[in-house]
């Protein structure tokens, strides 16, 4: 009993002197949280802001730290997984926060989740930027609140507008998720801009379904039977080959147009040939771009073996703005009350920022005013730019 | 073997002051001294919210300093001040004998929640992991009315809770809060925090009422059926709140003040113990134990069948109810996406993993699966893997559950430990 308390005793004593940690003093270390979805219903999500933000932080290691008034400073990453649950989202947020001490936080990637998790930034004052939620609640009333993306409101009539001029059709059909708050809000606005620019009763079948339902032939039928000329179909990347692939089946012709939670690389994996020739509105297009965006593009596609999607692209947009921010606030104090309000000061300020995926400037709320993109999934199955249509 | 029983023997007269003595001198040396002298002697960023686990999973590095944190802070003080206080623990737990029991129970939860609040109070997460997890006990304990004393196989309770956090949410807004659903505030807020509990006890009566919906089938169909009718039941509920546009519909209520703090939630969490345990002991709890046994049997006994498995249910939905309420005015904002399976799932595993018809295993069911699933946070995935396997081993080798069928004699649990005495 003795020698082996006494052994106990010594090996302690040895670890904590030759542990590297022990007795250092603390260091000021820039803190940056990523609330991201890393398990539950869209795993791929959280993966793609994961990987887009290692790579940055690998960005930052490689320059030997972020400079900040002449001065580097080492950078780490807390990455939480919200588990696509909103309580979850509210821990992670208040973790990071009060625990990790974070200078700014980068997600949460759903709606759902960064509604709640937004007021928990809000309040303990510190910096959130969600790369991909739409709803306007997420920043509304919110001063420590941005976002990396357009909203709903600007989506529905961009989709709606570029119908009207391309294809010169009048009557659309809308088929949404009725439990799910994007599809429901962006269907809804859509159908107000189509509304309001070919007059009352131009939406001819405005069907509904509910999450996790798998077979849509009956609001599909109703939607062909309509006469309706166009389907907008707003749906994650796990419904969309469904919907299509049931439509053409079921004799649909016309085209079927889609919103940016088409843009994950699995859509035309799942979907194959059935989505080829069809549109969707995004934040950016992956095939045949240029400059910056071409050379995130290529090396997330190096590293990770597959093309970034949007989430990817936006989530490394809303870093790099935050780095811009830490940046602008001019120095860092160790004190980190001071430093998160210097650094929502120079977010807020921050003007025409040349992103990956477009130039941003944030407004009053803390919502970036910058433009859409409609692609076209070419014969290869590859987003290709169409059109890029601004506010 | 023998020096764990050596050791357990040595401490084994202390009583509960004693350790809640200990347990306080531990809380103030991690208050005073945790964060410029212990964690920063050890090479710990900050001091490690619960008990290390995160910092020890992110960086095996950090282990030695976050074992020597935990034992100068915590195991030691306690057991040392435990052992040495029992001169004066022990007579005063003796005194406190003498004392009719609630007294003394209310004594130490006096104790226990200053403690509490001082513990939590050092991190906010701390006290969020704190909240959540009393929350989950009130659910546990609820469903264990339902599924532990009274057999059933009931999963209707995130429905319970939905409607509970709903109707709450919506009194709270509609009467302090200016906002944009309901306009201007119809009270002035300062009444808010004094009102707030009967927003909960109409959110806990409305969920009782809509408990009835399970209840009535409940008399004619035992087993899967019910499950399947009260898993129904719950999806009836989200969908109706989805399509419900002016609560929010599937965008979701935020916006609920912040009534909810510690002590509101501690307080609502020691009399949904009390209660519970006064309606399981009762008549109507011997009752509920009779139908679950055999129905037909307890009806020739005179038991009132639909009476109890009526009242068994819309007591539990009520309690679903509290904690519904509770819940929302913790994260301010909800939606019917919240209520769900994987909150369902969550609750049973709490229930099943902690011990059918008991109080004290649904406490432990509680409090293990919520603080394992905040500790185990850095895993990520392989959090999902840890915490079935467990879950699995449990059923494997305790069917019922960690503690199932007892239940814990306060009064021995309080009594003063001096052998002394005992032999007078």
């Amino acid at each position: 009993m003795k020698k082996i308390t006494c052994l106990l005793i010594v090996s302690f004593a040895f670890a904590m002197v030759f542990s590297t940690s022990a007795f250092s003093a603390r260091k000021t270390i820039i803190k940056i949280g990523i609330n991201a979805p890393l398990t539950g219903d869209i795993p791929k999500v959280g993966e793609g802001s994961k990987f887009a933000a290692m790579m940055w932080l690998e960005d930052i290691e490689k320059a030997g730290g972020l400079e900040i008034g002449g001065k580097k400073y080492d950078v780490e990453l807390v990455i939480e997984d919200n588990e696509s649950k909103a309580e979850s989202a509210v821990k992670a947020n208040t973790k990071m926060i009060t625990q990790d001490d974070v200078i700014a936080i980068v997600g949460p990637q759903s709606s759902s989740q960064a509604v709640p998790a937004g007021e928990v930034a809000n309040k303990y004052k510190t910096v959130m930027i969600s790369p991909w939620s739409t709803n306007p609640n997420t920043t509304l009333d919110r001063p420590y609140v941005f976002r990396g993306c357009f909203l709903d409101p600007f989506q529905g009539p961009v989709v709606s507008n570029f119908i009207s001029d391309e294809f010169g059709l009048t009557k659309a059909a809308v088929l949404y998720d009725v439990a799910a708050d994007y599809q429901k809000g962006l269907a809804e606005e859509f159908k107000k801009a189509w509304e309001k620019r070919h007059g009352a009763g131009s939406i001819v079948a405005y069907e509904s379904f509910t999450t996790k339902d798998t077979d849509f032939s009956s609001q599909l039928t109703k939607i062909i039977k309509s006469g309706a000329e166009v389907l907008f179909a707003p749906q994650y990347y796990n419904e969309v080959p469904l919907v299509v692939q049931q439509a053409k089946e079921l004799g649909w012709k016309g085209p079927i147009v889609g919103s940016d939670s088409w843009g994950s690389t699995e859509t035309v994996q799942l979907c194959g040939e059935a989505c080829y020739g069809l549109y969707f509105s995004t934040h950016y297009a992956a095939a045949g771009a240029t400059g910056a965006t071409k050379i995130f593009i290529d090396r997330y596609t190096d590293t990770y073996g597959y093309v970034p999607d949007d989430v990817a692209a936006l989530t490394w947009d809303a870093l790099r703005l935050a780095e811009q921010a830490i940046k602008d606030a001019g120095k860092i104090t160790g004190r980190i009350e001071k430093d998160r309000q210097a650094v929502r000061d120079a977010l807020a300020k921050i003007k025409n920022f040349a992103g990956i995926t477009g130039n941003m400037t944030f407004t009053e709320e803390g919502d970036p005013i910058k433009c859409a993109v409609i692609v076209k999934i070419n014969d290869k199955g590859e987003y290709e730019f169409f059109k890029s249509i601004c506010p | 073997m023998g020096t764990i029983k050596k050791f357990k023997n040595y401490f084994s007269n202390i009583p509960m002051l004693g350790w809640l003595l200990g347990v306080f001198t531990a809380v103030l040396i991690e208050y005073y001294w945790g964060y410029d002298y212990i964690s920063y002697y050890l090479g710990l960023p900050k001091i490690p919210a619960l008990f290390g686990a995160l910092f020890m999973l992110k960086d095996p590095y950090m282990i030695p300093g976050v074992m020597g944190y935990n034992l100068i802070v915590y195991i030691i003080p306690i057991l040392l001040i435990a052992k040495i206080t029992t001169f004066f623990t022990n007579p005063t737990a003796f005194i406190l004998e003498k004392m009719p029991l609630w007294l003394s129970v209310i004594i130490h939860l006096i104790c226990f929640y200053g403690i509490l609040h001082l513990w939590a109070g050092i991190n906010d997460y701390r006290a969020l992991v704190v909240k959540l997890t009393m929350i989950s006990i009130i659910l546990t304990i609820s469903i264990n009315v339902i599924n532990g004393y009274q057999g059933e196989f009931s999963c209707s309770h995130p429905g319970f809770m939905a409607i509970g956090a709903y109707i709450s949410s919506v009194l709270t807004l509609l009467f302090f809060v200016d906002d944009k659903i309901f306009g201007a505030a119809l009270l002035p807020s300062y009444l808010g925090p004094w009102i707030f509990p009967l927003t909960l006890i109409a959110g806990g009566f409305a969920a009782s009422f809509g408990s009835l919906i399970v209840a009535i089938p409940s008399f004619r169909t035992r087993g899967d059926y019910l499950a399947i009718i009260s898993l129904a039941f719950m999806f009836i509920i989200k969908s109706a709140i989805e399509n419900i546009q002016f609560i929010g519909g599937a965008r979701g209520m935020g916006g609920q003040p912040d009534y909810a703090t510690l002590p509101v939630i501690f307080i609502w969490t020691m009399l949904c113990i009390w209660i519970i345990h006064n309606f399981v002991t009762s008549i109507m709890g011997k009752a509920l134990n009779a139908v679950r046994d055999d129905e037909a049997a307890s009806e020739s006994m005179t038991v009132k069948t639909r009476k109890t498995k009526m009242t068994a249910f819309m007591f539990g939905a009520f309690w679903a109810g509290i904690a519904g309420g509770l819940f929302a005015h913790v994260l301010s904002y909800i939606n019917p996406g919240t209520f769900s399976l994987t909150r369902l799932a969550e609750i049973l595993a709490m229930v099943y993993f902690g011990g059918l018809n008991s109080i004290v295993g649904s406490i432990v069911g509680a409090v293990s699966i919520s603080v394992l699933g905040e500790a185990l946070r850095p895993l990520e995935l392989y959090k999902w893997i840890i915490i079935p396997l467990i879950l699995i081993f449990v059923m494997i080798f305790r069917p019922y559950g960690l503690i199932s069928f007892k239940e814990i004699n306060a009064k021995r649990l309080l009594r003063s430990k001096n052998k002394k005495e005992e032999g007078v």
